[in-house]
């Protein structure tokens, strides 16, 4: 009986659907409200939205689908994708044909290359050398790091590239120690070597001829053997620091030292094999009066 | 079963689907969105897309599709603007007290109304109009928003009551 719209969250809208009981529309009809609920909705009926045509809505629409909606703005986006995929492609391509080939060794393993012009590279252990996939008889360069022993054929100009300078040769025989030192030996024909970041002119090396450079500093020295001892799976010392014996016997052996309790500047003179851990140990630090233990791939060194 | 229904691919399928509910998803999204251009720009394209999936809509869903489809792309646009409403010419009223006073009384209620209307939320407003105007069931505004009747209800008799509020004073009884 009571002005049930305002407490019936639905009661009005059952009122203009017709399903108000008879009860509640008489006593809905006895109030003032009433009279303007009708009014508005009288008012409300008469009032009607947009008009539409929907036969030309119909035409506009069988127009669009009669012509596939490839829009401006699509065949646009279509055109940026095409060029935007050339572009990867032509990039990539640069990419790859300017990529560099690189050949590695681990340590203890040893591989021969020869290169596209019959050239051959002797890596040694823990050593690797890259150089251009294509085109590379155009412009022969190496790049190296750690050591290996080049036989080049007669040609054109062959250079490599070492931490320490460019080799430059014409047909000859050398090996190039790039590792804690830089050690360049000449054993057939002529290389010329200029050392990076020195004005100087270029240092010729004929057969038997060697350059050693520590710590910056160029030592100019000869030799008689007639290949690198490592091609003979050797390493020879004479009157060198035991730091770098230590350091060698780590190129060729996956081991570390432990060096606290030892003066590594004493001078060893000797050699190891490269094929036998324990030899090589044995006749490196036995003459040292160096005792060693083993624990893993550690050795720890301590002096009598 | 599928191949009773009528298939969207039919031409003459797709024409009567159109001229069956063009105008009553029109008015709807014109309602939501107060732009007669646009409303028809989203339906017509919709129904282009019927059109291009033909093959995967079910004739009997198509109608909810629409609606749900073009509500979508309205969201994504959405920028409302007053709905424009208009009275009809043929004034059904023909009480017996149509004194100058009462028309003029009854020109300036309807500017008022029409404004209220605009007034209210949309979500009312919308739920308003498909019953008063466009004389749908509580059922079918349900349908067509995807809320349950009851919430239509809800929300009609809050656009009532809110309408009231504004126009009370101006009834004269």
């Amino acid at each position: 009986m009571e002005q049930n719209y305002h407490t019936d969250e639905t009661f009005l809208a059952r009122w203009i659907a017709g399903e108000l009981s008879d009860e509640e529309l008489a006593a809905f009809k006895k109030t003032d409200a009433y009279k303007e609920f009708k009014r508005i909705d009288e008012e409300a009926q008469l009032l009607s939205g947009p008009e539409i045509d929907v036969e030309k809505a119909l035409k506009n629409v069988q127009e669009k689908i009669s012509t596939p909606t490839t829009t401006s703005k699509s065949k646009t986006i279509q055109l940026w994708q095409k060029i935007a995929v050339a572009a990867i492609l032509i990039l990539s391509l640069g990419f790859y044909l300017n990529s560099s080939k690189t050949y590695s060794n681990g340590i203890g393993d040893n591989q021969t290359i020869v290169l596209n012009d019959g050239s051959e590279v002797h890596l040694n252990s823990n050593s690797s050398i890259s150089l251009k996939r294509f085109f590379w008889s155009n412009d022969k360069t190496v790049k190296l790091t750690g050591e290996a022993y080049f036989t080049i054929t007669k040609g054109d100009d062959f250079k490599v590239e070492t931490s320490q300078g460019v080799v430059r040769v014409l047909g000859t025989q050398f090996n190039i120690r790039d590792r804690i030192t830089f050690e360049l030996k000449c054993y057939e024909g002529t290389v010329e070597f200029s050392q990076k970041n020195m004005s100087a002119s270029p240092q010729t090396l004929t057969k038997g001829m060697q350059i050693n450079i520590e710590n910056n500093t160029v030592e100019n020295l000869t030799f008689q053997e007639d290949s690198p001892d490592w091609r003979n799976g050797l390493s020879k010392f004479e009157a060198q620091p035991l730091h770098l014996v230590l350091e060698e016997l780590k190129q060729y052996f996956d081991i570390d030292f432990e060096t606290e309790n030892v003066n590594t500047e004493r001078l060893f003179s000797g050699s190891f094999e490269h094929n036998n851990l324990d030899l090589a140990l044995k006749s490196t630090l036995v003459p040292m009066g160096i005792t060693y233990e083993l624990k893993g791939n550690t050795i720890i060194l301590t002096e009598d | 079963m599928p191949n009773k229904e009528p298939s969207l691919c039919d031409e003459k399928v797709f024409n009567d689907f159109f001229r069956k509910h063009y105008e009553s998803i029109t008015r709807y999204i014109y309602y939501k969105c107060g732009d007669l251009q646009q409303a028809e720009d989203i339906v017509q394209n919709i129904f282009v897309k019927i059109w291009n999936l033909c093959e995967k809509i079910i004739y009997s869903k198509a109608k909810s599709y629409i609606y749900s489809a073009c509500n979508n792309l309205l969201i994504n646009q959405i920028a409302h603007k007053k709905v424009v409403l208009k009275h009809q010419k043929t004034v059904t009223d023909n009480s017996n007290h149509e004194s100058p006073d009462f028309l003029l009384e009854q020109e300036e209620f309807r500017i008022k109304l029409k404004q209220a209307i605009n007034d209210l939320n949309f979500k009312e407003r919308e739920v308003f109009l498909l019953s008063r105007i466009e004389g749908k069931t509580y059922k079918e505004i349900a349908e067509i928003t995807g809320l349950t009747v009851k919430a239509i209800e809800r929300r009609m008799s809050k656009a009532l009551k809110e309408l009231r509020e504004k126009l009370g004073n101006h009834i004269k009884i």
